[in-house]
């Protein structure tokens, strides 16, 4: 690709026949390394082309389109980008290069796996078992309970009307014996038939076996009871018995390429290679991936197949609970038409202000839910190195600002922790690898894997108005900074630039945290710089916004201005518009 | 005509079908009937066979699902002592705290209609795959019932928005097609009225979900009768039909039609090919666009702009210069954009 680009000579001259002179040897012809990670997703297609150059392999081209558009498009696409950069010699052949590139890609999943639910309670067993098998990857796509309302009959109707892969039945405390479990079990084995379709049971375990005896030989898998007690949830056997029980029946052939598996990978490859715990969320148009993993590598992932964008309108609290968190006053109504535009052609673009004001705040929002139904107890999320975004909502938004407000507000990453955007959309292709693949991939592209945002240093606890933070920010070579205030409901964007390090001393007052186990008041910590910079969030965990609409507009608005403004000093009182 | 198109029926568990394979069918016809369980029946097998609750389960000859004849054994104790069935239906289980059987009598027959002409390609467990000789419209969305009916078009420009006032008996048993948008006090109107089904480029999510939560709660308290589907062709919001398509509609008026509103489908029968979509168009061809603020609305791709231009919104794309057909001009990202293709004729 560049100067060192390796030049082989392709086609050597042949001999010249006896008494002929000599043919003019043919001039080499440059080649060029390169490598294409693609990403098919359902509605948009990322590639980027990894090529070396001066001795390096780089990241030397990306590109995203409709995966509509087809190969020839995508092709096309990513030449037009190399053109400006490539050495003059492979310039006139990229096409022909990159269609002989090695490509390493990993795909959406084909469809989602259907399951039909039937519990005891809506509230207890049922929700438990919903929130398991919506983030091991499954889709409800019927569920009838005990306390329904519905007559027998009614759900015996349902539970026959719908196609599914499965069936999962919850259902009884371990403490004592539900007969009303046992009763959905055989309106399970009722409605069922004899379609063969698996069946787990995640109920008490005390009627395992009768509910076993329903159905025909080796049909039902038992797994520890998700819900053992109504103030006890215990959701991982059942998640991973799903997780596997996917892949069972929906890709038997593997899922190492699907984009949420391969994207997985490749985050617990980052963590363990640095040694730091990572948060990645990928926000898809159908899948939305949340993976959390540990210092050594191990790996923890929710998969929500309906948690992306086209799912935003069905999403709890609607049109009306996004329109809540918009900065510019759009009618509901208009909300509900772009969210439901949104899933009709996932692979458009908004065109207007207002539309992409609506993206984002849908983004975030669910960001906000996935979190949400991560865990029961709470909703906070602490104790992280390293936070990443990807998906083509974040990586395209129009400013890197955008896409650190929608992770920052969407996520609310108590304490100190880096920003970064997978815009380039090479985590996942990476992840498709064999394991010791992986790290070696990443090793390669170094500082192009990632885009540095910044770090964020969010905090909770206080009264509104009240100081929370004192921050003083020490750079190497540049006058120190600080100490800044940050006073409860205030959010302040301090410049710290791409490559730039600096060490923080934060002085905690009323009862601010930045969660985790640590008690001191003083704590210091290291930041890495980025495309947006240091931001100081004291706005609390979960945001709050005020009831009024035209405040609350204001608020959010301020919000915004504040990371899309330059990122310059700012002097210690200003901001005060984000003081609730 | 355009050759034939496969259609899936599903099938519910428990129905059986009534054709097979090679047969002609009609959209009146009946593929399938399917015997809806009633309310449960309780059988004390513990009184009868003298066995405690707990024992009742392993006793029964048949398992939870399988159909039990009237008159047939639904329990054998070990002395070979036998329980009768004292109806026929579905053996849906064993009630755990008194050990009665619970079976739930099938009651009438259900009819499931295919509602499209065509020959049986395969009758599969779960459902019927037919050959339709016909055209069939893929839209956005849509809600409400498989029906057919004769096409009609009750609006004179794709832009017009359906009113309930051009809603009259005339259009009983009918598809209407509509323009941009249709009120949910229109879509109620039609439904009473008894119109088939409804094609709009666009409605408002709002005045759906009204129309739906209407329709749910007279289902509820009953009375509802009748059969009604509406589809959607552009998007949501206030969008016109592509004037192509609303053109290509408005020729095969009087054909017969069969919309499935929650699968989004619109067959014509014995019709020419409808205008196609690509993705990617060229420049040249005719466009559609897809979101605000051009929605719905066409015109003709005259240039693609170099390398990637920010749109009002900020997001960096592909641009394309569109020529609308009201004059403007004007940049859109082309992944907002599709190619119309008329298909070419015979």
């Amino acid at each position: 690709m560049g100067e060192d680009a390796p030049v082989t000579d392709e086609r050597p001259a042949p001999d010249a026949p006896d008494g002929e002179p000599p043919a003019e040897p043919k001039r080499p012809l440059a080649t060029a390394e390169m490598t294409l990670l693609v990403d098919a997703g359902s509605a948009w297609t990322k590639a980027a082309v990894v090529a070396r150059t001066r001795g390096r392999w780089r990241l030397v081209a990306h590109g995203a389109q409709p995966t509509a558009w087809g190969e020839e498009a995508l092709r096309a696409t990513l030449v037009a980008r190399l053109e400006s950069v490539a050495d003059r010699r492979v310039a006139d052949r990229l096409r022909q290069l990159l269609a002989k590139a090695p490509r390493i890609s990993c795909h959406t999943p084909r469809r989602a796996g259907r399951l039909a639910l039937a519990a005891v309670s809506d509230e207890l067993s049922g929700a438990s078992a919903r929130r398991a098998a919506e983030s091991a990857g499954w889709t409800i796509a019927v569920a009838a309970t005990a306390d329904d309302g519905r007559s027998l009959v009614e759900r015996l109707a349902l539970l026959q009307e719908v196609d599914v892969d499965a069936w999962l039945l919850a259902g009884g405390f371990e403490a004592g014996r539900a007969d009303q479990a046992l009763e959905m079990a055989g309106l399970v084995a009722a409605a069922r038939g004899g379609s063969g379709a698996p069946v787990i049971w995640a109920g008490a375990s005390s009627l395992a076996d009768e509910v076993t005896l329903l159905f025909e030989p080796d049909a039902v898998t038992v797994v520890p009871n998700a819900r053992p007690s109504a103030t006890e949830e215990d959701p991982l056997p059942l998640r991973h018995a799903l997780e596997g029980l996917l892949q069972r029946v929906i890709e038997p052939a593997g899922t190492r390429q699907h984009t949420p598996v391969a994207f997985r990978r490749s985050v617990a490859q980052l963590a363990r290679a640095t040694g730091r715990r990572i948060v990645g969320v990928d926000v898809g148009s159908q899948y939305l991936t949340w993976v959390r993993s540990d210092e050594e590598g191990a790996a923890e992932s929710r998969v929500f197949a309906a948690g992306g964008l086209a799912a935003a309108r069905q999403a709890a609290g609607g049109p009306g609970r996004l329109a809540r968190w918009m900065p510019i006053a759009i009618d509901e109504l208009a909300v509900a038409d772009v969210l439901q535009n949104l899933n009709a052609r996932p692979s458009t673009l908004p065109q207007t202000e207002d539309e992409l004001a609506i993206v984002h705040a849908a983004v975030r929002q669910q960001l906000a839910l996935a979190l949400e139904a991560d865990g029961v107890a709470g909703t906070e999320l602490d104790g992280i190195d390293l936070l990443i975004g990807a998906g083509r909502s974040l990586a395209a938004a129009p400013r890197p600002s955008q896409s650190a407000q929608i992770l920052v507000d969407g996520v609310r990453p108590l304490g100190v922790t880096q920003l970064a955007l997978d815009a380039a959309g090479v985590l996942p292709p990476l992840g498709a690898l064999d394991d010791a693949e992986i790290g070696e991939g990443m090793a390669v592209l170094r500082d192009d894997l990632l885009v540095p945002l910044g770090t964020s240093v969010v905090c909770r606890g206080g009264r509104p108005g009240q100081l929370l933070m004192r921050i003083t920010i020490h750079r190497t070579g540049w006058p120190t900074i600080g100490p800044l205030e940050l006073r409860s409901g205030q959010l302040q964007v301090v410049p710290l630039a791409r490559g730039h390090d600096a060490e923080l001393e934060i002085d905690l007052h009323n009862g601010a945290s930045l969660g985790g186990p640590r008690r001191s008041r003083h704590v210091t910590a290291s930041a890495m710089g980025g495309v947006v910079g240091l931001i100081l969030d004291a706005r609390g965990v979960p945001l709050g916004l005020p009831r009024r609409s035209d405040d609350r507009r204001a608020v959010i608005a301020s919000w915004r201005d504040t990371f899309a403004r330059e990122a310059a000093v700012p002097p210690v009182e200003a901001n005060l518009a984000g003081v609730r | 005509m355009n050759g034939a198109t496969l259609h899936r029926i599903h099938l519910p568990r428990g129905a059986t079908p009534s054709v097979s394979a090679g047969a002609e069918v009609r959209p009146e016809q009946v593929l399938a009937v399917r015997r809806r369980p009633g309310p449960p029946v309780r059988v004390r097998v513990t009184e009868a066979l003298h066995r405690p609750p707990g024992q009742v389960a392993a006793l029964l000859l048949a398992r939870p699902g399988q159909a039990v004849e009237a008159g047939a054994p639904l329990a054998r104790d070990p002395q070979g002592r036998e329980l009768l069935s004292p109806v026929t239906g579905l053996l849906l289980g064993v009630s755990a705290g008194d050990g009665s059987a619970l079976i739930a009598p099938f009651g009438a027959e259900d009819p499931i209609f295919g509602h499209v002409h065509g020959r049986v390609r395969a009758v599969e467990p779960d459902a019927i795959i037919l050959e339709v000789p016909g055209v069939v419209l893929h839209g956005v969305g849509g809600t409400g019932d498989a029906v057919h009916g004769e096409l009609t078009v009750a609006v004179h420009t794709p832009e017009e928005e359906l009113r309930a006032g051009a809603i009259d008996v005339s259009a009983t048993g009918k598809i209407i097609v509509g323009g941009s948008r249709a009120s949910a006090e229109t879509l109620t109107r039609a439904r009473a009225m008894g119109v088939s089904g409804i094609v709009l480029g666009g409605v408002l999510d709002k005045e759906l979900r009204d129309f739906e939560a209407i329709q749910r709660r007279r289902r509820e308290i009953g009375g509802m009768t009748g059969s009604f589907g509406v589809l959607l062709l552009e998007g949501f919001g206030k969008v016109g039909v592509d004037p192509q398509r609303f053109a290509w509609l408005r020729s095969h008026a009087g054909r017969t039609a069969s919309l499935f509103g929650a699968e989004g489908l619109l067959f014509v029968h014995e019709a020419s090919p409808p205008p196609t979509r690509r993705a990617l168009p060229r420049i040249g061809e005719r466009v559609i666009a897809h979101r605000r603020p051009f929605q719905g609305r066409a015109g003709v791709l005259v240039a693609e702009l170099e390398d990637l231009h920010a749109a009002p919104s900020g997001v960096p794309a592909r641009m394309g210069l569109v020529r609308f057909e009201d004059g403007r001009l004007a940049p859109v990202p082309m992944a907002n954009l599709e190619a119309t293709l008329v298909a070419p004729r015979g």
